[in-house]
């Protein structure tokens, strides 16, 4: 089985994936373009680590992926979220803003 | 379409090849987009592909990895997938049992009648012969045998030495001889146990760890060492409470004071029926090689560990070579070897065992043959429901193996079912097995067997559950669909596999018949057997008195006592006292000369068995005294020493001269010359040994001129023998309470009993038989029924043209019939093997006979008939008119 470490990246990166999914079913350049257009070229994201988020989020089961027609009539990957990732980004999320609030009570001056 | 989609509507599974071929599709289909994007921004293609590239980042890691996620992802699929299947197969074959109930219970009976009987039958073979027994490397535990030209030897205790000094390869040598012992505890009865007198190194040579205290020391079987006893676990929970304060407590054992110094577990005793181990003391005059003629022990011994067992057996074959060099008159041709403990306790039920288990897998083919056979008969009636499954999607594959579901479910139910049959079916068997079957006690269901089993029932579900499936599917899906809604008719090749099944069935059971009937023929034959004395109105007991209060003349009176209070019970007509009686296993043999006749080489003597008797004696037990006279009341120690002989010795040694008023020298005396007696009178042959073996030479010295200390007592009454057991107990407790009584019976219960193996293995076959009779008979009966309402419409056209309902039923018998003929054909040639397979169990019967083969064939035709006469009945009352409207 291929794991890699989790580190801080790859669960932002799950986040990211699963809350981008959220919106509706796309395939993996849309979701390389939503999120690039999102963060406004801030968090430099190559493709290669979004590709492997997503299939490893597929062998997690928080999402479903399956062959379609893209907008200009090729074959492509579409992603969808499951019932499972959906509570899974829901979970992940309180922990983000709980994380992001924590950071900011620091940094902000009383 | 979501994940739970593919739950409805399931996905082909993807190769390897398919995988990675995807992989790469999506990331091309990724790139490409991202070139056309920054295309149409305004850069060449080649920079955008660049820039795409560099987005991209690591693309060869990024595909190895996306690859071995989605192989993962796949395996997963694939197990998940298998496991619903299997749930859902599950479900819907437990549905589709329910919504049938009929074939359900026919199926599951069967199969656990089948299953139940192999694992009764397996149980018992492994108990009794596979199981090892319940000492340490019991591979290595064995029997010294002897043979001399040819017949089975026992052993001397020169033997013992012999061995013991010159053989190398083994741990020890132990003697063994059997001692039934008279015990005597304070304030209790007599008991009568059975006992062995080994040697001190016995148990260190079997191996068992003692239940309490210890066993022999060495030194222990010397002359003039202390007497001490082992006693079995059984014995010591019965007498003596299971306390452990019995070690150290002393008994009385054959009148002499006996130290118990330990406890011996039960699953560990050897012999198996002894209850009791005291040392076994030689005399120097047995140790010596004047006493090298004299053989009556046994020798156990344990190979090293580091030799193997047939190298070890060479050895005591060289050394009983060598010893014929030395002592070339009494061991002519004499030879050792060792056999397995096992083989050596088990040799003459193997065989038996191995029959019973290869017929009780016959049973089971046969069960499997008739649920195969249902199978079919519902796979065909069930088409249109498989041609619409197979309508919505489902693969030919999926099909047969819900087919195959079904049946293993059928056959697993079975199986647990059959277990249930198999513990009453070893109960009963149990109970009538014969005492003298050697570890039947050991026999037990246990994990071994209910692994077994287990095992049998899956094979024989996928077995059977295979067979219908691979009709399935065959038939073309338009016709089988439109045909649904009216029930389909059967297409030929299915009705052929029925047919086949059929015809095998029949001859399986023709085979079992055979080998039962050959049994049951030769037991008839057995129990037809004249004995040479009368069995019904007498009872017998046994008693052994007490050696060392009992010298000759306190044993002669003790019989005249005996006979006197016996005789005057109320119905009684005859007492007779003898030291063995027929039939109880006992074998009391001695050489001797005919007065009169050349001196010839000792060891080319005449032997005869020799038995010592009162003078009712022959009245007592009904053996007629055919010239002369018999043993009479004036036969006392002061006068002439004579003897009565029986027929087969008169026909062997005297021809057709007149036996009475020659004479022979018997070599149990002390004197050399051996102890000369006058031959009086000749009476009628008796079955000694076993209603099968022939009568042998026997002489019967007046026991008043010849006391013996064990006694058999028979009692011949006018009234019902069971009721003298009680007064004649009472006479002898009355003479002296330390004599045990034992062996109460009635001689024909002995009869009985001493043909018990083989009424065992009779009433076994038989049974299997009777079971493989009905079974093929249902059938039959069920191949024909379903050949007649599939040619219902058939029928029907020929009764309005004019077939009279005789002309019908004869058609379909016929056709059962004819089936059952080629079944009898086949199963000729499984009878011949069948009988040569019994063809050493049996006694006056050869393995081909025609009384047998008539009958089988009779019998089975019977049932055919029978079987074919109620489809046929039916048949014959078909109405035209229905019949072809229906179509």
């Amino acid at each position: 089985m291929a794991t890699e470490p989790l580190d801080l990246l790859q669960g932002t990166l799950d986040v990211l994936v699963l809350r981008t999914l959220a919106w509706g079913s796309m395939h993996g350049y849309a979701v390389s373009r939503w999120i690039h257009q999102r963060t406004d070229g801030v968090l430099e994201i190559e493709d290669a680590p979004l590709y492997k988020a997503l299939h490893r989020l597929e062998r997690a089961g928080y999402v479903a992926a399956e062959w379609g027609l893209s907008e200009n009539n090729r074959r492509a990957r579409y992603y969808s979220l499951t019932l499972a990732g959906r509570r899974q980004l829901k979970a992940e999320e309180t922990v983000w803003r709980q994380y992001a609030a924590a950071v900011f009570k620091v940094l902000e001056p009383t | 379409m979501s994940s739970h989609h593919r739950k409805l509507f399931r996905l082909p599974w993807r190769t390897s090849r398919q995988i990675d071929r995807d992989v790469d599709e999506e990331l091309r289909f990724h790139l490409d987009m991202r070139v056309d994007a920054l295309i149409a921004t305004g850069l060449s293609p080649g920079v955008a592909r660049a820039q795409a590239l560099k987005e991209f980042g690591d693309l060869d890691d990024a595909r190895r990895y996306i690859e071995a996620v989605d192989h993962d992802i796949e395996a997963a699929q694939r197990r998940s997938d298998i496991m619903r299947d299997l749930l859902q197969d599950i479900g819907y074959a437990f549905r589709k049992l329910r919504a049938s109930p009929a074939f359900t219970l026919a199926a599951v009976a069967t199969l656990a009648l089948g299953i139940g009987a192999n694992t009764a039958i397996f149980s018992v073979v492994n108990g009794v012969l596979l199981r090892p027994m319940p000492f340490p490397r019991p591979d290595h535990l064995v029997r010294v045998v002897f043979t001399q030209q040819g017949h089975p030897d026992a052993s001397t205790p020169m033997d013992l030495v012999d061995n013991r000094t010159r053989a190398t390869n083994f741990v020890g040598f132990a003697a063994i001889e059997g001692a039934t012992a008279n015990l005597v505890r304070d304030n209790a009865d007599a008991e009568r146990v059975q006992g062995v007198r080994v040697s001190a190194n016995f148990f260190d040579v079997l191996g068992p760890r003692p239940l309490v205290g210890r066993f022999f020391l060495k030194g222990e079987d010397q002359n003039g060492a202390q007497n001490v006893a082992v006693i079995a676990e059984a014995l010591w929970k019965r007498d003596f409470g299971g306390s452990p304060s019995v070690v150290g407590k002393t008994v009385r054992i054959n009148s002499a004071p006996f130290m118990i110094v330990g406890v011996v577990a039960d699953a560990q005793r050897y012999p198996a029926a002894a209850e009791l181990w005291i040392p076994k003391r030689f005399t120097a005059e047995e140790l010596n090689d004047g006493s090298r003629g004299a053989r009556w022990l046994g020798l156990l011994a344990r190979v090293k560990d580091d030799v193997p067992v047939p190298v070890a057996s060479a050895e005591v074959t060289r050394i009983s070579e060598a010893m014929e060099k030395q002592f070339p008159e009494v061991f002519r041709e004499r030879r050792a070897r060792l056999a397995s403990l096992q083989e050596f306790l088990t040799g003459d039920v193997r065989k038996p065992l191995f029959i019973m288990l290869g017929a009780v897998a016959f049973v089971l083919l046969i069960a499997c043959a008739n649920v195969a056979n249902l199978m079919l008969v519902r796979a065909t009636t069930r088409e249109s429901e498989l041609a619409i499954r197979t309508a919505l999607g489902a693969g030919r594959g999926r099909l047969v193996r819900q087919l195959v579901t079904e049946s293993v479910i059928l056959s697993l139910i079975g199986g647990a079912i059959g277990v249930a049959v198999a513990k009453v079916g070893m109960m009963e068997m149990l109970t009538r097995a014969p005492q003298n079957l050697p570890l039947i006690a050991t026999a037990s269901i246990d994990g071994t067997t209910l692994t077994v089993t287990a095992l049998i029932a899956l094979i024989t579900g996928v077995v059977f559950g295979v067979l219908p499936a691979t009709q399935v599917g065959r038939g073309d899906l338009a016709t089988a669909l439109r045909a649904g809604a009216r029930g389909t008719r059967s297409r030929p090749g299915a009705h052929r596999a029925k047919r086949i099944i059929v015809v095998t069935e029949v001859a399986l059971a023709v085979t079992l018949l055979t080998g039962a009937g050959l049994l049951l023929h030769s037991f008839r034959r057995l129990l037809a057997v004249d004995p040479g004395f009368r069995p019904e109105g007498t009872l017998s007991l046994k008693l052994a008195l007490p050696g060392r209060t009992y010298d000759s003349t306190a044993t002669r009176n003790f019989i005249r006592a005996m006979e006197e209070r016996a005789r005057s019970l109320p119905g009684v007509t005859n007492v007779g006292i003898a030291n063995f009686i027929p039939l109880d296993g006992a074998s009391y043999g001695f050489t001797f000369t005919i007065r009169g006749r050349p001196p010839i080489r000792s060891s080319d003597e005449p032997s005869t068995e020799v038995r010592q008797v009162s003078p009712d004696y022959f009245a007592a037990i009904g053996m007629p005294v055919l010239r002369g006279r018999g043993v009479s009341t004036a036969d006392q120690p002061g006068t002439t020493k004579v003897l009565v002989v029986n027929q087969a010795f008169a026909k062997r040694f005297f021809q057709t001269e007149n036996p009475v008023g020659q004479a022979i020298a018997l070599g149990w005396g002390e004197d050399t010359t051996g102890d000369l007696r006058e031959i009086v009178g000749v009476v009628g042959d008796v079955r000694g040994s076993a209603l099968s073996d022939a009568p042998e030479p026997t002489v019967y010295a007046p026991i008043m001129q010849a006391p013996y200390s064990n006694l058999s007592v028979i009692v011949r009454t006018t009234r019902d023998p069971a009721s003298l057991a009680a007064p004649l107990r009472a006479i002898v407790r009355d003479l002296d309470h330390e004599i045990p009584i034992y062996s109460v019976q009635t001689m024909a219960t002995r009869v009985a009993s001493s043909v018990g193996r083989e009424r065992f293995y009779a009433m076994l076959l038989a049974t299997f038989a009777a079971v493989a009779l009905v079974l093929s008979a249902v059938g039959l009966y069920g191949v024909i029924a379903y050949a007649v309402s599939q040619r219902t419409h058939e029928l029907g056209v020929r009764v309005a043209l004019g077939a009279t309902s005789d002309r019908i039923s004869r058609m379909v018998i016929g056709d059962g019939l004819a089936l059952t003929a080629v079944g009898v054909v086949i199963g000729a040639l499984g009878s011949w093997l069948a009988g040569k397979l019994v063809g050493s169990l049996l006694f006056e019967v050869k393995a081909f006979d025609p009384v047998t083969v008539i009958s089988v064939i009779a019998v089975l035709g019977g049932v055919a008939a029978l079987a074919s006469w109620l489809p046929a009945r039916r048949a014959a009352r078909i109405d035209p008119l229905i019949a072809m409207r229906g179509d």
